[in-house]
């Protein structure tokens, strides 16, 4: 299995001996050794996926990289993550996706409000299987548990990443204070409950109900 | 050999500090009750809080303490519960800072949150706020924060505020303006400026506060000061000094 470190925060280094890790196309920054780099269309999933994605409007634009030898991977200096999944699901942006384990199945899920609330459309990238997987934030990402009876509120412009068995509760604070301007300016929540992480980075994106 | 892949941290509502940074960029904050912060600063919580604008009329007794500043009423709110409640900024530094029965002046894009112990003033100074009591404020800075003792002359974008010392003024390298070279470039501007002919001078005791970068936070404009003899008028723009 390809092996994934970090060198320093916004660099990603994967060390592969003959099998291949998906990435964002044109991450790469360096390699060493013998790599082959193909670009995925839809991302690797079939024609079906293709379809769905195209459908969804969940773009992402992955190639596969197979070879031996140590391929290095950054994306714009923004911080990576790495996760490790043991069969668990994750569900992350695409756009927050840089590289994953070629053995991890990637699809899509409807996120509904959420996504729309972030601007990112109603569906969200999922990943399956047993692997790393590396993320992005803009800043290094906090990583928080919830646990039953311990649910956690996010902001959607904060919002990276999430793993476990987890609900997601779109809240909307907005009333007849927000239309004159009196707002509490977090008017777009997303509640997690069950059990289960998420990843939030120390920044906001820009967001429809950002300035509400 | 290539170390192992680190686990990452992982918080919950139990192990995040109470009143202190999770990291150098995110910062937590235990509310029992009240606190103010900026629109938008919040990035997730544990617990029960609630968000209102200070327009809110519950708040009519807060805001005679702690609330004097009409012009940036409309980019504040009380958060209100009880609760663990992390801070960002687009991924700026953050950090806190106590105040004890002291003052302190702060541009206002670099303010995020404060307790209501502290008063929070609007500064003479345009776009500029000065807290004043006793209590814990959360501000973000681009790079981290220097702290220097006056006499001193700042750039004023560096500048983030400044503790105890009396407001500052302006400094401009008169001899090189008037000097032959400084003259001619100024008058046909050719050849450029240094862009260092103007300074923030303090002096007296106290201590300035220093960003390692020249990147000026936005604060939105926030209107005039009311219109009044004496009063000093903002042009509106974000630099609040660099108008006048």
């Amino acid at each position: 299995m390809a092996d994934f470190t970090l060198q320093g925060s916004k660099v990603l280094a994967v060390r592969m001996g003959g099998d291949s890790v998906k990435a964002k196309n044109g991450a790469m920054v360096a390699y060493d050794g013998q790599m082959a780099f193909k670009r995925l269309s839809g991302g690797g999933e079939g024609i079906r996926g293709m379809v769905t994605r195209r459908l969804a409007g969940e773009s992402m634009t992955m190639m596969e990289v197979k070879g031996t030898g140590t391929c290095y991977f950054a994306d714009r200096a923004s911080e990576i993550n790495l996760v490790q999944l043991g069969g668990e699901k994750l569900w992350v942006e695409a756009s927050n996706l840089l590289c994953t384990d070629g053995g991890l199945r990637t699809g899509t899920a409807f996120t509904g409000l959420r996504g729309a609330s972030q601007g990112n459309g109603l569906f969200t990238t999922t990943l399956e299987g047993a692997g790393t997987a590396a993320i992005m934030s803009d800043g290094p990402a906090v990583v928080l548990r919830v646990a039953p009876g311990m649910p956690l509120t996010v902001d959607p412009g904060a919002y990276v990443a999430h793993t476990g068995n987890l609900t997601q509760q779109f809240q909307s604070g907005v009333n007849f204070r927000t239309v004159i301007g009196e707002g509490g300016g977090e008017a777009f929540q997303i509640r997690f409950e069950g059990d289960g992480l998420v990843y939030v980075q120390p920044s906001e994106r820009n967001t429809i109900g950002g300035d509400v | 050999m290539t170390p192992p892949v680190s686990a990452p941290v992982i918080h919950d509502v139990n192990t995040l500090p109470s009143g202190d940074n999770v990291n150098p960029y995110a910062f937590s904050v235990d509310v029992q009750g009240q606190w103010f912060l900026q629109k938008g600063k919040m990035i997730a919580y544990y617990g029960q809080l609630s968000f209102d604008g200070v327009g809110h009329g519950r708040f009519d007794r807060l805001l005679a303490g702690s609330f004097h500043s009409p012009m940036h009423a409309a980019d504040w709110v009380v958060a209100e519960g009880s609760g663990k409640m992390l801070l960002a900024d687009r991924s700026f530094d953050i950090n806190s800072y106590d105040l004890d029965d002291g003052n302190l002046t702060i541009r206002s894009g670099n303010l995020l949150a404060y307790e209501p112990g502290l008063a929070l003033k609007q500064s003479i100074i345009p776009g500029f706020l000065t807290l004043i009591g006793t209590g814990k404020f959360v501000a973000a800075s681009n790079g981290p924060v220097i702290f220097a003792e006056p006499p001193i002359r700042v750039d004023p974008e560096a500048l983030v505020g400044w503790a105890d010392c009396p407001s500052p003024c302006h400094h401009y390298d008169h001899q090189y303006l008037r000097g032959v070279l400084g003259g001619v470039r100024r008058l046909t501007g050719l050849g450029g400026a240094s862009g260092e002919e103007h300074q923030y001078e303090f002096v007296g005791a106290g201590t300035v506060l220093l960003q390692s970068s020249e990147q000026v936070m936005a604060a939105r404009p926030t209107g005039a000061t009311p219109g009044q003899q004496g009063v000093p008028r903002q042009r509106g723009g974000v630099g609040g000094l660099l108008d006048m």
